[in-house]
């Protein structure tokens, strides 16, 4: 694998040394990139889901099959190249089967959380005027059928689960199952439909929208090109080694880029099998049912792996809890060598194969994450001592950053190459420099077209060529490159110093009890911070204290959980400089949900409508 | 406030290695009636089991009347004045009607009060003085329901279990089981905790309600703000929302607030 020469430091241009690898073989669009791997494999498993509680498998042929359904019905039914579709839908294999459609008939595909209310919902339809909907199930549906009479685009509604709609009917709406039995007939009728609507799109048509999550402001629909996921794809897949025949598990949305692009479009790239996770609620047992080879998920995954094991060995007996330890203290002691590029010596190598042997590899089977040859982490900080923590339990857990508008990676962590607190190095086919306010720019084919009916917005992004990311950060002397916060989460105290939030925040998820929180402190004296608990763990503390409470309101007012907490936070406050002291805090007393305005649906705190929503609180704190 | 005359705090039961109930924290006030409100398996029964002694808890603690009482023997529960009506109403069937209404008041010693107890209980159900000579077997549900509390009253109790009463019997019984349990709190000033799948009848009767799911409480509050609670009124009462097509299938997510 090539690498360039470490990026230099502020200001200057990486230039030339850039690695671009280009695939003759599929073609320049998603379309004939997934067609070329029908033909190619078309025996091969490519995706696996359970019903009624077995596994089946679908080989590529199957997907072929069910994808040119999709495609010719959406073709029968007026939907032109150019037309946008929307689907709003768990993610499944309906969901595959729906996007790829819509892009060998030549339109663009964008989806919608299945958390979003119906409000949310009509914006997005009506900000890309969407022409179809795919819709899960009946509680979806009602969701557009509430939107509708403010959507004058929607003229077809496609259902893919009908379970409960027998009474259902409405000119708009159709089953996946009428629909693709449609695509079908017309497969049957005229065959060449299908390799004409094959070689229309072109690279640089728009090929997908995703949506930002509009933590700041209403969401927007970033534009991205064939060519930005096939660049990619061919390019990033190739910094990671994955091949036909690895197994992975979908279960983060398909709307959001890392799973749509990193997970299902790199996995057809490749051949690696696409197993599909039951519900969101599954996770765990399917992991351990599929073994997952490779493995991608969101800090909060990893948190909940991590807190789940600490649970397990704190209830295991003496001798495990005795034994867990010692083989994390050897395995601790090789990973910070290895770290700081020292040598291992022999003996501490020999405990260490020893240690992982008898304990680190059970635990690792058990959780079902045995046979991952690497596992990525991205879309939102984490903790370091996290990373530390899966090096030790001989795992390779790889920080990437990234972008939805730069369709997925725009750093990477070689496997061998991790640095703690850095997210790996610039990817090779693409340019990566620090501007001289310290914010992290990008260059190349991998950076989107811009948004979708928004010329103001794309400008403010990309700006002289190069993309504005909003991030700041750094590289230092070796090629790592750092991600210090989001330029507009920067606090500056009411002394003039400048705080990252995040860094304090990671430390703080680090502990099983914190599920997230918020630091709040912009122009203020000093630092406080909103605690979004964690209900199981700290139920259970609770319980083991013999804490009473009642409901979830009541479990964070009881003092021994606040005196948890402060605790939480006085073991970090250790860790940091004077200034970025968390002087007071207070729990969100309220068990929030994707379905809450607070949380984003990766659920993760969204900081200024939090500070925004409990000013009550926070001004309490500050009196 | 009137001060908590059951205390339950944390407490952890299991049927061997299932996990019955995880860290259940509850208050009976003196004269107060107070419902717990479960699905089938939330922990309901468990609960009273607990505090009846029949059960030993694994850890937490039941208080009654400022004394701990948990893990003591039921029999000695019984003398300090907690009767349970256990569910399913567990009358003795190959016995009369009176005989079980004896055995109801088994520990007492007080004859003389006794007999007026038995005149008390005649008042509140007729139909067990009419039947007092019949076999207990022979009454039909809704009789042995009210033979079930009856048996219980004898013993004078001070807090009164009451597990299920609606269970099995038709809507115009439940009613007038539960004006009776409502008469006993009001005329004779009887703190009750009621153990319910109807949260209906439950909620209308008491004062207080916890909602117990899945052996954890989620919710408790005065029954007027849960009888309108969402979450309440749509997983418990059965009330939904049409929703946009008429009929509306699909089940909200639970936010418990």
């Amino acid at each position: 694998m090539n690498r360039t020469s470490p990026a230099e430091t502020d200001g200057h241009d990486p230039g030339p040394g850039l690695v671009i690898r280009t695939d003759s073989d599929i073609g320049g669009t998603l379309c004939s990139l997934f067609w070329t791997r029908v033909q190619q494999w078309s025996s091969e498993i490519i995706i696996r889901d359970k019903h009624l509680g077995v596994w089946r498998a679908l080989t590529w042929h199957d997907l072929g099959q069910r994808v040119m359904e999709v495609a010719l019905a959406l073709d029968a039914c007026d939907f032109k190249a150019g037309d946008i579709a929307c689907i709003l839908s768990n993610t499944n294999k309906e969901w595959l089967f729906v996007d790829l459609g819509i892009l060998c008939s030549g339109g663009v595909s964008t989806g919608i959380y299945p958390t979003d209310a119906p409000a949310q919902v009509e914006y997005l339809i009506n900000n890309c005027q969407a022409s179809v909907i795919f819709v899960e199930d009946e509680e979806q549906l009602d969701k557009v059928l509430l939107a509708r009479s403010n959507c004058p685009s929607i003229r077809k509604i496609v259902i893919f689960d009908t379970e409960g709609l027998q009474a259902f009917s409405d000119p708009m709406a159709v089953s996946l199952a009428d629909f693709s039995d449609q695509g079908r007939q017309l497969a049957q009728s005229d065959s060449s439909r299908w390799d004409e609507m094959l070689q229309r799109p072109t690279p640089d048509d728009l090929a997908i929208l995703i949506y930002t999550s509009g933590t700041t402001g209403p969401p927007k629909g970033a534009m991205i090109s064939h060519h930005n996921v096939v660049f990619q794809c061919v390019n990033g897949c190739s910094l990671l080694d994955q091949k036909q025949g690895d197994e992975r598990l979908a279960f983060l949305p398909l709307c959001h880029v890392a799973e749509r692009v990193i997970g299902a479009y790199y996995s057809l790239y490749t051949g690696t099998v696409i197993n599909f996770c039951e519900g969101p609620d599954t996770v765990v047992e399917n992991v351990r049912e599929v073994q997952p080879t490779v493995f991608g998920g969101v800090p909060r995954v990893w948190e909940k792996f991590y807190s789940g094991i600490q649970i397990a060995i704190a209830e295991g007996t003496a001798f495990q809890k005795w034994a867990c330890a010692t083989a994390l203290n050897v395995a601790f002691r090789v990973v910070d060598l290895n770290l700081a590029h020292k040598p291992v010596p022999w003996i501490l190598r020999a405990q260490y194969q020893l240690a992982s042997m008898l304990v680190l590899r059970n635990i690792r089977k058990s959780v079902g994450l045995d046979r991952c040859r690497w596992m990525l982490t991205g879309a939102a900080p984490v903790s370091p001592q996290l990373v530390r923590w899966y090096l030790a339990l001989g795992l390779q857990l790889l920080e990437i950053y990234g972008q939805t508008e730069n369709v997925g990676m725009a750093t990477v962590t070689y496997p061998g190459d991790v640095k703690l607190g850095t997210v790996g190095r610039p990817v090779p086919y693409g340019e990566l420099k620090i501007s001289h306010d310290g914010e992290i720019l990008l260059r190349g084919d991998h950076v989107f077209m811009g948004y979708y009916n928004m010329p103001e917005k794309t400008a403010e992004a990309i700006n002289d060529g190069w993309l504005h990311t909003g991030d700041v950060g750094r590289i230092d002397e070796q090629g790592y490159v750092s991600i210090t916060d989001r330029m507009k989460d920067i606090i500056i105290t009411a002394g003039g110093k400048n705080v990252t939030p995040s860094e304090i925040e990671n430390e703080l998820k680090f502990s099983p009890y914190v599920s997230d929180a918020v630091i709040i402190g912009d122009g203020r004296k000093y630092l406080t911070s909103l605690v979004m608990i964690d209900h199981d763990n700290v139920a259970k503390f609770a319980q083991d204290q013999d804490v009473p409470f009642t409901n979830f309101a009541s479990l964070c007012h009881a003092s021994e959980v606040v005196e948890l907490i402060r605790g939480e936070i006085d073991r970090v406050n250790e860790t940091f400089a004077r200034v970025e002291q968390i002087k007071d805090f207070r729990l969100i007393d309220v068990l929030l949900t994707p379905e809450d305005d607070e949380l984003t649906p990766t659920m993760k705190l969204k900081r200024s409508f939090v500070s925004k929503k409990y000013k009550d609180v926070v001004e309490e704190m500050y009196n | 406030m009137a001060a908590a005359l059951l205390k339950v705090s944390n407490i952890e039961t299991y049927y061997g290695p299932i996990t019955a109930i995880r860290g259940v924290s509850l208050e009976v006030g003196e004269n107060q009636i107070v419902a717990v409100l479960g699905a089938n398996g939330a922990g309901k029964t468990t609960i009273l089991r607990t505090i009846s002694g029949i059960m030993d808890p694994q850890k937490g603690s039941v208080t009654f009347d400022g004394q701990a009482i948990q893990k003591r023997e039921p029999a000695d529960i019984v003398a300090r004045g907690i009767s349970h009506v256990p569910e399913g109403r567990e009358i003795f069937p190959l016995l009369t009607v009176k005989e079980n209404l004896m055995m109801g008041c088994y520990l007492r010693r007080d004859r003389a009060t006794v007999a007026r107890d038995l005149e008390l209980v005649y008042e509140y159900f007729p139909v067990i003085g009419q039947r007092a000579s019949q076999q207990a077997g022979q009454l039909s549900g809704g009789e042995q329901q009210m033979l079930a509390i009856s048996r219980a009253l004898m013993q004078k109790p001070r807090l009164l279990l009451l597990d299920e009463p609606s269970l099995g019997l038709s809507p115009r019984l439940v009613k007038d089981i539960f004006d009776i349990v409502r008469r006993l709190n009001e005329e004779r000033r009887m703190t009750i905790l009621i153990v319910e799948q109807n949260a209906n009848m439950a909620l209308q009767v008491a004062h207080y309600g916890y909602v117990l799911e899945v052996g954890r409480i989620v919710m408790e509050d005065v029954s007027a703000s849960l009888r309108g609670n969402k979450d309440v009124r749509e997983f418990y009462l059965g009330i939904q929302e049409e929703g946009v097509r008429g009929t509306r299938r699909w089940k909200r997510k639970k936010v418990w607030r």
